[in-house]
């Protein structure tokens, strides 16, 4: 967006200026403090430093390795090794004639040095898509490799990738989560290689020490090559410990003694514990999680539209929230409401059991003599699956089953572990099941619910939903987009394939004196900028 | 006791083993749940990617030809690459086991400093009211819970006081004598608790049933004094029995004191299963189950020969 440039223009900026400049007069404090360590606990085993074949959140990785890109606090899409974030206004994606494939071309800051010292070029990126394609290179995920036909390297600081389709989510996959050092790594065997113990990036921080089953240090990177408005060299802080502490318990204890600065995954029964102790403070964040209860269309009972409309009336997420501690937030769409694509005027149903009641003793189902209802000698009698073992979940199951029970339906747990679970969901083995999904800041929603759908296990299919995904998820036109995800979002919410229920969040604790930090929503972690980070003195 | 039984034991516990390992195959595998599990929540993960995943490890195959060609690669020594970290299973339990056997030795030894003397006095004062008091603590030590103990622990010396870290092997950057010292005093004396208090009692027992013995009265006739009779006479003969119990559990402490590694973050053995078992890791489970099998048929090899040694009357050929 261009500005004109008007009297009244040049007055506000003058004006703007002058402000900031008698800002920092009066206000010398606002000079960041450089300085000082904090200590992370991590409640997983840190398994590798390799962000691509980590079976966990990297956290530690993303303070050591950047991308292209990076999504915000508002799981929008940022530029960090590249210039600026590809689009088709920009320029940065171009599509065919045929409008069938696109290239999308990143401009490389020129600046950017790895740890060794080495300059960053499109070189380094073109081998990042190679070795993570490798089939020999096990790696967590390969997402997006495939749709990459090959890339071109004009010239040092220009990566153009031609893409074998129109992939709107591009963004969340491979060159967003880092790049790799050609100069280090090309030859070597990535599944054994140090990188997975010590990585070379070109981020705030490089790997001092990673012990197994105790920590990773990460000390300043002095060379770093982005610098604060100010003109501040960045990071400020001089080191982050990241600690492997996965008891629960400890991890609070190790809070409230001081030997842990911060956590980023508080048990929501703990944050009371931890508010206001020892200098810390509790910050709630969002979280690209949602939580859902799906119905399987191929029992007929529950391809009734009434059954499903009278289950979503029965459900209470104000009870839901209270089991999980209070945490999570009630949704009404299964767009999360920091989308952009999200649209508020997706319908909702109310809890409201008298509603309930009627739609179903509308549609013929009366009460036997249990209080279960029945239609033509069939129970409303549903197995409810969830994954065991998650206390969370099961907590919600229960209320779940409690709610359905007053409006005449039962559900019975039928809960089952690991691989069990999995395949239950995949290919339907359930009536009712709950779960959680967590997505990146580019959901494919067509994975869910569209008849081909890889995590369709529901046997749901719609046509008029099947054409919606069509468009949303093969056009980049953004009016399109959100026209066609608004569609989605109610046809969905009238269908009823599932039912959205709340967002998960994340609770953190954090020192009062750390600033700038702010919650990140995304499966790129809390820390995947922490460059600006600081400890007030 | 001669070499050519020691030889026989040694070859007598192959067919155990392998028995073994067929067991823990097979169990692991009825386990709920499996290495992939860590995909569960992430709808990114196709089932294309699981199944490509799962033929890397050879988890597609049927479970006989699993355990076959898991067995052909133990047999050149080759315990396989953890699923998890991606790591040899073998160079991952080395890592592991010096902070564990520093931990268990360290226990082992508090415990028997404090079990033997402990034992014995009670033993000779039996029904006194300090073998009362002596006999309520070790009930109390048997049944505290470890993590309820290792929590006050932490809340008294750690949050109130200051004095000791809550967990952790080492400071960072530190690593001294001292600084390990000041980590691992709190997880060795939960640890010791459990094993103080039934070793306590084993040897107690042992004593008391040593003293009704003739010779025990004939030293006394020789007009030998009460502490010489006690540990010159007696206590060999009364720590035949409770060098099994010390054998034995000194192999659960080698496998890995689970709960106390995990709450006290010890990079240990113990930690290290816990983990597997999360992660359902095969390869890194079979590994560690294993070596502890391995432990305990090594173990009893040398209580026997303890014995032996305790006991001259006892004599293997």
């Amino acid at each position: 967006m261009k500005t004109k440039l008007t009297r009244r223009v040049v007055l506000q900026g003058i004006l703007a200026g002058t402000t900031a400049f008698a800002t920092m007069r009066v206000l010398p404090a606002m000079a960041q403090q450089a300085g000082g360590t904090l200590n992370v606990g991590l409640t997983y085993e840190l398994d590798t430093m390799n962000t691509y074949s980590t079976g966990f959140l990297a956290d530690a990785q993303h303070t050591v390795i950047e991308g292209l890109i990076a999504p915000d606090k508002d799981a929008r899409y940022v530029p960090v090794l590249a210039k600026e974030v590809p689009t088709l206004e920009n320029g940065g994606i171009v599509l065919s004639e045929d409008g069938s494939k696109m290239t999308i071309t990143y401009k490389l800051h020129e600046n950017v040095k790895w740890h060794d010292g080495e300059p960053l070029t499109s070189a380094d990126v073109k081998f990042t898509w190679e070795a993570v394609k490798d089939p020999a290179f096990i790696a967590e995920s390969k997402d997006g490799t495939q749709d990459i036909d090959s890339i071109d390297l004009p010239d040092d600081y220009t990566v153009v990738c031609n893409y074998n389709t129109v992939k709107p989510n591009f963004a969340s996959t491979l060159f967003t989560f880092g790049i790799m050092p050609k100069h280090l790594l090309e030859g070597t065997d990535l599944n054994t290689s140090s990188y997975n113990e010590t990585p070379v990036g070109t981020g705030p921080f490089k790997v001092a020490e990673f012990v197994r089953g105790q920590y990773v240090v990460l000390d300043k990177n002095t060379d770093y090559w982005r610098t604060a408005e100010n003109g501040d060299a960045l990071p400020y802080l001089d080191r982050l410990v990241f600690r492997i502490v996965t008891d629960s318990n400890t991890l609070i204890t190790q809070l409230q003694s001081g030997e842990l600065d911060m956590a980023v995954s508080v048990p929501y029964g703990r944050a009371s514990q931890l508010e206001g102790a020892n200098g810390l403070e509790i910050v709630v964040g969002q979280q690209l999680s949602w939580g859902h209860l799906d119905f399987n269309f191929r029992n007929e009972l529950l391809a009734d539209l009434a059954v499903r409309k009278a289950v979503a009336h029965a459900i209470n997420r104000e009870t839901l929230i209270r089991v999980q501690g209070g945490f999570p937030t009630p949704i009404k769409s299964l767009v999360l409401p920091i989308f952009d694509l999200y649209d508020d005027a997706t319908p909702e149903y109310v809890y409201d059991v008298a509603a309930a009641n009627a739609l179903l003793d509308e549609a013929g189902y009366a009460r036997g003599g249990d209080g279960i209802r029945e239609k033509d000698g069939q129970r409303l009698s549903f197995a409810f699956v969830v994954q065991s073992g998650r206390a969370d979940d099961e907590n919600v199951q229960q209320v779940i089953i409690a709610q359905l029970k007053e409006i005449g339906i039962e559900a019975s747990a039928d809960n089952k572990t690991g691989v069990a679970y999995r395949e239950a969901r995949y290919s339907g083995g359930y009536d009712l099941i709950y779960g959680r999904w967590i997505t990146s800041a580019d959901p494919v929603y067509s994975t869910f619910y569209g008849s081909e759908g890889e995590n369709n296990g529901q046997g749901y299919s719609n046509p008029e939903l099947d054409a919606v995904f069509a468009r949303l998820e093969n056009t980049l036109d953004p009016q399109e987009r959100k026209a066609a995800a608004s569609e989605m979002q109610r046809i969905i919410a009238e269908d009823l394939p599932a039912i959205a229920l709340t967002q998960g969040v994340s609770v953190i604790a954090k020192p009062v004196e750390l600033k700038n930090f702010v919650p990140n929503p995304t499966n790129m972690t809390n820390f995947v900028d922490t460059k600006e980070w600081y400890l007030e003195a | 006791m001669s070499l050519s039984y020691i030889i026989r034991r040694i070859l007598g516990a192959i067919p155990l083993l392998l028995g073994i390992s067929v067991i823990l195959f097979v169990i692991i595998q009825l386990a709920p749940g499996g290495p992939l599990d860590i995909y569960a929540e992430n709808p990114s993960v196709s089932k294309e990617a699981l199944a490509q995943i799962a033929a890397r490890y050879g988890l597609d195959q049927p479970v006989p030809v699993q355990y076959f060609l898991w067995l052909k690669a133990i047999l050149v020594g080759d315990w396989g690459y953890s699923i998890r970290t991606g790591r040899p299973v073998l160079d991952e339990i080395v890592l592991r086991l010096g902070p564990t056997l520093q931990l268990g030795g360290l226990a082992m030894l508090v415990s028997l400093l404090i079990a033997v003397p402990v034992g014995i006095i009670s033993a000779a004062r039996r029904g006194s009211k300090l073998d009362g008091t002596v006999t309520v603590l070790s009930f109390a030590g048997i049944s505290t819970p470890v993590f309820w103990l290792a929590l006050l622990l932490q809340l008294l010396f750690s949050v109130q006081l200051g004095w000791l870290p809550s967990a952790g092997y080492q400071s960072i950057g530190d690593g001294s004598f001292i600084d390990r010292l000041r980590h691992i005093i709190m997880p060795a004396a939960v640890l010791s608790l459990a094993t103080v208090a039934s070793w306590s009692r084993f040897i107690r027992s042992g004593m008391i049933d040593v003293l009704h013995q003739d010779y025990i009265r004939t030293a006394y006739a020789k007009g030998r004094g009460e502490k010489a009779v006690l540990f010159y006479h007696a206590l060999r003969n009364a720590m035949i029995p409770a060098v099994t119990v010390i054998a034995v559990d000194f192999v659960t402490i080698i496998s890995g004191a689970v709960i106390t590694e995990t709450v006290f973050a010890w990079p240990g053995i113990g930690r290290l299963f816990m983990e597997s078992m999360d992660g359902r890791d095969y390869p890194m489970l079979m590994g560690l189950m294993m070596m502890g099998s391995l432990a305990i048929v090594v173990a009893n090899i040398v209580a026997d020969l303890c014995y032996a040694a305790l006991d001259p009357r006892i004599r293997y050929d």
